[in-house]
Formats: C-alpha cells, structure tokens, sequence
C-alpha cells in the first residue's frame, strides 16, 4: 500500500476519482502544467488531458463561477483556489450561486462542487498566504466545509466530497501537507461526511479540534497521559454541518471540553460548538468549555506565526484550567 | 560545495533581476538569513537562506537576470548536497519529516456512558459550598434534572433546627462505605482464640499477627479476593497487601502494607511504625490507602474481645483481633492460666464458604499457636 503525504492523498484521491467518473474535471490557477503549487494535481494533466485539467487565469471570481456553470450542466467540478486567502474575489460567486441554486430552482438544478484550497498558516509565507477562515464558509447555508487531518482522511473525505452532490469547501492544512506519512490504499473507499472522528480515547477531558491544530492536541494528550491524565481527542472533520452528537457524548462522559483551532477567537467555529455544549450539554459540565484559539488579528509575519497559534503550552495551561475545576 | 539554485519565487515566473546582495563570499550566514534583493516582475523578494554555512560565491552582479534553477550562490561545506525533491512553490516553508503516522482512518470507537449526576454547574457549585451530596438527592427539575430548590431544601433538613452537624472528610467517607457495605455483603463471622501461652514476653504481636495472614491465605486464596456484586464475578490474588485498620483522632484510616510475603519481619515493624507516625501526623497519601485485598483490624487494644467487623467491598474478609487477656485454658489435661488472642474472622458469605473461612481461621491461628 502506497505510504503518502496529505498532499499526495489528495492527488491520489484526485486522480482514482477522475479515472472513475468521465465527469470530474480540474481546474484552477497553475494546476495543470505546473501540477499545482503544492504539487496537488502533479500528473492529472498527462494522465486524463487538458479537457479535464484546465489551467485557469488568474481570476478567482471565474474559478468560482465557471464551476458552477459547469456543475449544473452535469460536470463534477474540482476547482482549486491556490490559497484560501485568494478565495474572497469568489465570495459572490459562491454564496450568492452556488450554495443556493438547488433551493432557487427547487432541486432542478445543483451544484456538485468541490472547492479546494490549502488553508492555515504556520509556513512562514507573506501576507493572505495564511488564512483560516472556515467559519466564514460554515456560516453560508448550502455550503459544506470539511478539513482533513491525516492523509488517510484527505483521501477519503475528498473522495466523499467530490461523490456529495451540493457544493464543498475542502480546506486542506498546508502546514501538514507534507509532515507525515501514511499507508494509504488506493481503494477509492470514501469516508462518512458530517461525522467526527474520535482520534483518541479518554475519560479526564475531552479535546476538540481540526486540521493542523490536532498536531499540537495529540501531543498535549500524550503528556497528559504521563501524569494519568486520559484525554479523549476528537478530529471535527466537517465543520459544516456538525456531528455535534459525538462531541455532546464525549462530554456526557468526561464533564470538561476544550475547543482547539488556529482561526481567530471571535466568531470562529469554536464559539459554535461552545454554544451547543451549553445548550444540550450543560447538565454534565462540571467546568467552563474553554477555547485555545488564534488571535482577532491576521497570521503575523514568520517568527511571530508561533505565538499566534495554539501551542503545546497554551493547550495545556487551558487543559490544567478546566482540571482545577 | 552545495549550489543554491534561484527557486520559484512565486507566480510561476521564469527568471529575476538581481536588485542587491546582502552578503558576499566569504560571510558566515545562518538558515533563513536574507541573501539577496532580486526584482521579479511584481516585486522585490529577499531570498533567505536554505542553509546556515559560509557563502563560496554568489552568481550574478546587480541588474543581472537570472533564470529560475540555475545557480544563485554557492556555499562551502563538507556535506554532499542531495538533490532537493521537488516541491513546487517557495511560498513559504512546509515542514516534511520521515514520519509514517499509524493510526485508522475512522479513528477509535468509545464507550457511551450516561451522565452521572445531572445538575447545572451553578447547582453544583451551591451544593458543594453547602455541603451537600448531591449523589444522595433526586431532582424534581426537568428529566430528572436537581434543581437549586431540590439542593436548599436538602441542606434545611439536614443542618435544621437541631444541633445536627454535617460530617465530613473521614467520618463522611467511613458513613458512606459502611452504609454500602451494610447494604451490600452477606457479613458471617466465625469466632474464635489462639493460646499465645508459649510466646515470649517481647513478641512483636502485630508483626505476628500479619504474618499469621500467609499460611492463611495460602491455604484458602479465595479470602484474599475482590468480589463483584453487580456481575457475580471473584478475582483471588496472589500477593496479599494488607490493610491494616488505624485509629486516629481524624477517624478511621486504613493503610496498606503491599506485598506481606514478600518482606521480613524487620520490613514489617518498620511500615507499621511508619504508619504510627503518619496516623499521629495526619499524613496518609492516597497511595497508602490504595486498594487493600484483605484487612486486620485490631480494635481490642483497651476492651472488646469479639466482634462482627465489616467487609468492606470489593474485599470479602477481615480478621478482626480482641484484647488480650489471660484466661484459664485446658494445658495437658490441666487448668493453666494462659495469655489468649480472640479472633473474629467475618468474611462476605456471597463469595467465601463456611468451610473457606473455616481452614482460614485454622491456618491463622495455627501460625500463632506456634
């Protein structure tokens, strides 16, 4: 079984899909003859030809639009946005259109799009280069947002993604693209949407987060357990729409939750979950819900980008805080 | 030498201007220190240094264009340069590592429970400040949920007009065993002595009595057992960790001494001490209290020679030991007045037969007969 990168899972994914189904089709900035600036399409331009993997202008606004045009006439757009940070010239396209042409044309038409883009900071790259922005997307109606956190997952949540008939936000954590990897079979077996996935298991505290971020939660579980502290860590995968079922379980079972992601504090996804938690699970918390988030500002520049995001430290003064309780 | 090629600085374009070196041949420079100014078609971009290591030569005079993946600067060093995998853009740094994560796609399965006690955390936190258990309380909100009326009238009931004072700590924590123990074992005591007539004046007593619980629980293993009411299930040990009951003026302690067979006499004084002066300092760390798998309680110090001490579960015996008194006994056919240990052995009769508790007790008392 072919042992890969995140980034090769999405390639993998890519191309299994494309093989499949006559109609997915690739398009972005850079994607066909270059590969991808990341290398996420290397190989698709030779292996299924420039009708299927279209090198875009630089033009996000069309990216978003053309998508639709072509997803609603019976294609299975994949379109890449080079950074998600480029992604906002598209807004209107997106939101106005494509997360509501089934519900205006009362399921005539639909939107079977995948929208990718690495998303994320923590790589030392300039401004708009790092972005998290994913409760923007979580807040639209019609919109899915699913964030991947292993290569075994980006293959499998990308494959049920682009299978899914309304539009995806796939955001994929660049900071990860290439830190690990992982025996993952080309077996074009998708995995469930709107669903969280329990990466560990644990009674103590339960630990809540997604993409990059779940990096730093498992360590901090690990040296939890060096004190006989059992965390149980949950991967969210699909922001949008929650599996809030597995997380008010988990709580039911261990009374403290912390909420971990690197997008800024206020009105992030976080808050959400908070929200929930207090609606449905207050009856077992025995301390506050916390958040261990980025800051209400942009990624600031390369050597600071450490202080921004959740660290080891960070998550585990939170963890200490809700254990006082 | 290692050759630093110019990489893609971005956007895909072909070449650039070289704007101003920031170092020269020669210059000592560290990883992701600037190298030079190059002017590419939309901007003026620093190129940081791959590397840290001593710069052999740059390529290229101010204005110079040069050309993507062709050389930009040389750098001194003794390590063979390998060939860079190619990873598309240089914007930013992603971080690779050998790493092969092993772990299931799906993640793991966990057990569901039900949420033990249902109250909000402000109904919590009045309960604690007020003392009040709320295990003990049913709630009459919601789903069964305990209000904050449900916890105030529990604490006007219990602390009313009386002089009723709550316990706490150690008393607490004994009311609540024994009331589950009380509610839960079959509780038979067998009764009986052991003639210490032959035993000289400076014998340890408490060491022997320890001691006396080896050939015990050898012979019957089934004392030195855990005993699970909920599923009927009975787990025996090998090791025998002692619990042995001390009074202090806090309450009621029981610390344990591990692995009894296993030590010597010598080992045996020495906990015992240790547990004397931690009961009069107040000092008991929960792992001294943790888990005994059978006790001895030796309550008759100033009066009482029988008794039915409680088994307190999982556990499913204990030997309880009276005052020592002289009595008259039978010795060769003739009335002798001998120094006699009573001994009250109650085990939990869901789990240890008469007949087990029985060849115990004989064991026992054979050893201090000796």
């Amino acid at each position: 079984m072919p042992v890969i990168t995140l980034i090769e899972a999405v390639n993998q994914a890519l191309a299994y899909e494309m093989q499949q189904d006559k109609n997915v089709v690739c398009l972005g900035e850079d994607i066909a003859k270059n590969g991808g600036v990341f290398r996420a399409t290397v190989g698709l331009l030779d292996k299924f030809g420039p009708e299927r993997v279209i090198d875009t202008p630089l033009a996000e606004a069309m990216i978003a639009g053309v998508s639709i045009g072509m997803a609603t006439q019976g294609l299975k757009p994949v379109a890449e946005f080079q950074f998600m940070g480029f992604i906002y010239p598209g807004l209107d396209q997106i939101i106005c259109h494509a997360t509501r042409i089934r519900n205006r044309t009362r399921g005539r038409l639909s939107c079977p799009i995948v929208y990718r883009a690495p998303f994320g900071g923590g790589i030392h790259a300039p401004e708009h280069h790092s972005e998290s922005t994913e409760a923007l997307f979580a807040h639209m109606p019609g919109l899915r947002v699913v964030i991947p956190s292993s290569p075994a997952r980006a293959y499998g949540l990308l494959l049920a993604s682009i299978r899914n008939p309304d539009p995806v936000m796939f955001l994929e954590p660049k900071r990860i693209y290439r830190k690990v990897k992982q025996d993952v079979a080309d077996d074009g077996k998708a995995l469930p949407l709107d669903k969280c996935f329990v990466l560990r298991e644990g009674g103590d505290i339960t630990l809540v987060s997604w993409g990059a971020s779940l990096s730093e939660t498992l360590t901090v579980a690990e040296e939890l357990a060096k004190e006989n502290i059992q965390a149980e860590v949950i991967d969210v995968a699909t922001i949008k729409p929650l599996d809030s079922e597995t997380i008010l379980n988990s709580v039911a079972k261990t009374g403290r939750c912390i909420i971990i992601h690197e997008a800024c504090r206020t009105g992030g996804v976080g808050a959400e979950i908070a929200a929930i938690l207090a609606e449905k699970g207050l009856m077992s918390l025995l301390a506050p819900v916390l958040r261990v988030t980025g800051y209400d500002t942009i990624m600031p520049y390369h050597k600071q980008e450490k202080l921004f995001m959740p660290s080891v430290e960070r998550i585990m003064k939170s963890v200490k805080e809700a254990l006082a309780y | 030498m290692t050759i630093f090629k110019l990489p893609d600085l971005g956007e895909g374009l072909p070449d650039a201007e070289v704007r101003e070196w920031l170092v020269k041949a020669g210059d000592e420079v560290t990883i992701d220190q600037p190298l030079v100014a190059m002017e590419t078609a939309k901007a003026v971009v620093e190129v940081p240094s791959p590397q840290s290591g001593k710069i052999k030569k740059c390529y290229g005079e101010p204005g110079d264009i040069i050309d993507v993946d062709t050389p930009l600067v040389e750098f001194e060093s003794d390590e063979k340069a390998e060939p860079k995998a190619d990873t598309g853009t240089v914007v930013g740094k992603i971080e690779t590592s050998d790493v092969i994560l092993q772990e299931s796609a799906t993640g793991v399965t966990t057990a569901k429970t039900q949420t033990k006690i249902s109250a909000t955390p402000a109904v919590r936190a009045l309960a604690k400040k007020l003392n009040i258990d709320l295990t003990q309380l049913s709630g009459t909100g919601p789903n069964g949920h305990i209000t904050i009326d449900d916890v105030t009238n529990a604490q006007s009931t219990t602390t009313s007009a009386s002089n009723m004072q709550t316990l706490h700590s150690t008393r607490r924590a004994m009311s609540v065993a024994m009331s589950k123990a009380h509610k839960e074992v079959a509780l038979v005591t067998l009764f009986d002595e052991a003639d210490i007539g032959h035993w000289k004046d400076d014998e340890d007593i408490s060491v022997r009595l320890l001691q006396a619980f080896i050939p015990a629980c050898q012979q019957e293993p089934n004392l030195n057992a855990y005993f699970d009411g909920d599923n009927i299930a009975a787990e025996t040990f090998d090791t025998i960790n002692l619990g042995v009951a001390v009074d202090t003026k806090k309450g009621l302690f029981v610390p344990v001494i591990k692995d009894i067979s296993n030590k010597t006499a010598e080992q045996l004084r020495a906990e015992l001490n240790q547990f004397k002066q931690k009961a009069k300092d107040n000092a008991f760390t929960p792992d001294d209290l943790h888990n005994p798998t059978i006790t001895l309680s030796n309550f008759g110090s100033l009066a009482g020679r029988f008794a039915t001490p409680m088994v307190v579960p999982p556990q499913v015996a204990i030997a309880g030991v009276g005052k020592i008194y002289d009595a008259i006994v039978a010795h060769q056919g003739q009335p002798a007045v001998h120094k006699v240990i009573p001994i009250s052995l109650s085990f939990d009769h869901r789990a240890v037969t008469g007949g087990e508790a029985s060849r115990f007790l004989h064991a026992f008392i054979e050893n201090l007969s000796c």
